[in-house]
């Protein structure tokens, strides 16, 4: 577990990464400065190889073999302090020396002799010289196309090797300390950048559909775990929201299907507690039948609006004569009317009017408007239903050519201010009893809703209490 | 036993009436909070069935107002909310059960006797006075060991009269508890269902059960 975590992987690839950098700089360092100081004790030795040579071409009798720093220090002002000098003729015998090597000499070796001799200079490093390493170059002399000498200059190479290997020594210890201390300090960093995250995982962890109103402490700033946090957030507050809409909805379901089950099972139980007439079962099966009735509105209604809420409900478009179906669903109702004897009647002074749109749902928002109109009318009040143009004069680019307005009017018990805003809600009644009464299952303006929307229009109200409602039913024009 | 059912569905209200007098029951019928609250505060009855989704006044409301007055009237809720806080919330505010619907109608009838039994500190579902038996789950009356058939009003009499005994009991009060809201009490009515009554249960049996009080009403004694 602890391997697979964010917080481990970032650390191992913190410190892998801070590993290569160190180790490639200090082989680097090391290298680099090994070779620089190893070059350095070269070319100094060259040059006074060079020098001696030069000194020593000159009359042979200022060279004699023995002491030579004297006649070197005289002629060149230079004392080369810590460095042996050696020279030898063409044939490998010791000539002159430098005082430090009073009772030894430089070590040569047969092929240095040998590339001496082919005019070669060699540079060599022996620890054949008591504890010291040595670095020693070997010069021939050349003089009119023959070696007449070969000057050896030497240098102890200890304090070069000695830097060195402090310097390893250091990198030994500080690169391992180094990487150690980044680890820690990226575990740190680690932690710090991910403790969010812990936190939002915890409370992920204790959100179940029981308490979405459980949100993430924000953080200061703005920083990308800041807004992850506000997504989150927001993300739990909208499924907080569905679920409140599913749970209300749901128990009005429930509670719209439980009146009609009451009253069969009840009707029923009571019936059967004793020997019936035949006309008092006849009444009960039919109010049975009202009942079962009853309840198959509310579960088509209901089915059909739970499609809509997943958008699964697809609209057949196609040219619609509002004012043919008008007059199809008038002639449908006109019965309902009658037996109220409510005046129903259509006013479409507009001539044809045409939209896009779903033939079927179109019909059944006129019909439920003008149901509902009917029903809450009171008898020999009257209902009026009229189609109505508005062509936009001024139309930006995109806009619709102008609106076509389904108006239906009735002389009704009208609809409460604080109501009027609500009553396209699912299941909410103004007046539960005479909605049930008139056989309605609360959702029917949900669906007239749902229709209007899907096609692009809106739908509102407009009522005063006991003087009557109208709907309003705004459409898009269709164009041509 | 009179019972009075506040309940807005029509039909529901309708059944319950009809499933309680068939019980023996006199029931008055109210369909809305404001009406039902009414009817309570104006007649003394022996239960009350209130739904709690109620037009004009909300259904607690009335329960509500009704403990306010003092009235310990058993009160039976029945409703289609049940959750488990609908439930405590119509507990606590003082109504003694709970049904929720659909319910079975037996279940409805039990919970009723178990509720008036209750008010009566009875523990047995069987009114007994002298020999007389009334058992008010089978509605089985015997004296003397012998079954006694009596119609439903007759019934509902004698089941007041046992619940009442030693007590005296005025016209006024009898059509209270036996007749529903509808009845006018200044007939001669009751006088004439006691005569049936007492032809039923004291005529062939000694010692007599139902006493006249002249001038006032009557009375039922245990010896």
């Amino acid at each position: 577990m602890i391997f697979q975590s964010l917080r481990f992987k970032l650390t191992v690839w913190y410190v892998l990464i801070l590993a290569v950098l160190l180790v490639s700089f200090s082989s680097f360092l090391y290298f680099t400065l090994s070779n620089m100081l190893y070059r350095s004790v070269d070319n100094k030795l060259r040059s006074l190889a060079g020098l001696i040579a030069s000194e020593s071409s000159s009359p042979l009798s200022t060279f004699g073999f023995g002491d030579m720093e004297q006649p070197l220090g005289a002629s060149t002002n230079l004392k080369p302090i810590g460095k042996f000098i050696q020279v030898l003729d063409e044939s490998g015998r010791i000539g002159q020396k430098s005082d430090n090597l009073k009772n030894v000499q430089l070590p040569i070796s047969l092929n240095t002799l040998r590339n001496a001799s082919n005019g070669l200079i060699t540079f060599e490093t022996s620890r054949s010289f008591g504890n010291t390493p040595l670095r020693i170059v070997t010069l021939p002399v050349i003089e009119g196309n023959q070696i007449s000498r070969i000057v050896q200059v030497a240098s102890s190479l200890e304090d070069v090797e000695d830097a060195l290997h402090n310097l390893f020594v250091i990198l030994l210890i500080t690169v391992p300390s180094a990487l150690v201390l980044a680890s820690l300090g990226g575990q740190f960093l680690a932690n710090k950048a991910l403790k969010p995250v812990d936190d939002i995982t915890q409370t992920a962890h204790r959100i179940t559909s029981q308490n979405l109103n459980q949100r993430i402490k924000l953080l200061k700033g703005r920083d990308e775990i800041s807004r992850l946090i506000e997504t989150f957030n927001e993300m739990i507050s909208r499924l907080d929201k569905s679920f409140q809409q599913i749970k209300q909805f749901s128990s009005d379901a429930s509670h719209e299907l439980k009146t009609p089950l009451t009253i069969l099972r009840g009707e029923v139980e009571v019936a059967l507690r004793k020997e019936r007439a035949v006309q008092e079962y006849e009444q009960i099966l039919r109010s049975n039948l009202e009942e079962i009735n009853r309840m198959s509105t509310i579960v088509e209604d209901l089915l059909l609006l739970s499609k809509t809420d997943m958008d699964a409900v697809p609209l057949h478009r196609g040219p619609v004569h509002l004012t043919e179906i008008l007059h199809d669903v008038v002639g449908q109702v006109g019965i309902l009317a009658q037996a109220k004897q409510i005046h129903l009647q259509t006013v479409n002074s507009d001539g044809d009017i045409t939209v896009l749109g779903d033939d079927l749902r179109l019909r059944q928002l006129l019909l439920n408007l003008i149901e509902n109109g009917i029903k809450y009318t009171p008898e020999k009040g009257s209902v009026s239903v009229s189609l109505r143009k508005e062509v936009n004069a001024v139309r930006a680019a995109g806009e619709h050519a102008g609106f076509v307005k389904i108006i239906v009017s009735d002389t009704g018990i009208g609809i409460d201010k604080k109501d009027q805003e609500k009553i396209f809600d699912r299941f909410y009644r103004v007046d539960k009893a005479r909605s049930r009464e008139q056989g309605g299952s609360g959702l029917g303006l949900s669906i007239s809703k749902w229709i209007a929307e899907a096609h692009q229009g809106d739908i509102s109200v407009e009522s005063e209490l006991e003087k009557g409602s109208t709907f309003i039913v705004k459409l898009p024009m269709a164009v041509f | 036993m009179r019972i009075l059912v506040i309940e807005d569905e029509k039909k529901v209200a309708t059944f319950i009436k009809k499933g309680l007098e068939e019980e023996h029951y006199a029931v008055d019928t109210a369909y809305d909070g404001e009406e039902g609250l009414y009817l309570a505060e104006s007649n003394e009855y022996d239960l009350i069935v209130l739904d709690l989704m109620l037009p004009k006044i909300e259904g607690l409301e009335v329960l509500k107002r009704i403990r306010g007055k003092k009235n310990a009237t058993p009160v039976l809720v029945l409703t289609a909310k049940n959750t488990v806080e609908d439930i405590v919330k119509g507990l606590d505010a003082g109504c003694d059960d709970y049904l929720t619907k659909p319910f079975a109608f037996v279940e409805f009838l039990a919970r009723i006797r178990a509720l008036l039994r209750r008010e009566n500190k009875e523990k047995e579902p069987l009114l007994q006075i002298a020999d007389l038996t009334l058992s008010l789950v089978t509605h089985k009356v015997t004296r003397q060991e012998k079954e006694i058939e009596l119609t439903s009003k007759e019934y509902a009499l004698l089941e007041y009269f046992m619940r009442n005994p030693d007590k005296v009991l005025t016209r006024t009060m009898i059509s209270e508890h036996v007749w529903d809201y509808h009845f006018d009490s200044m007939t001669n009515v009751i006088d004439v269902y006691v005569n049936y009554l007492r032809k039923k249960i004291d005529k062939d049996f000694e010692p007599k059960l139902i006493h006249t009080l002249r001038g006032i009403g009557y009375m039922m004694k245990r010896a």
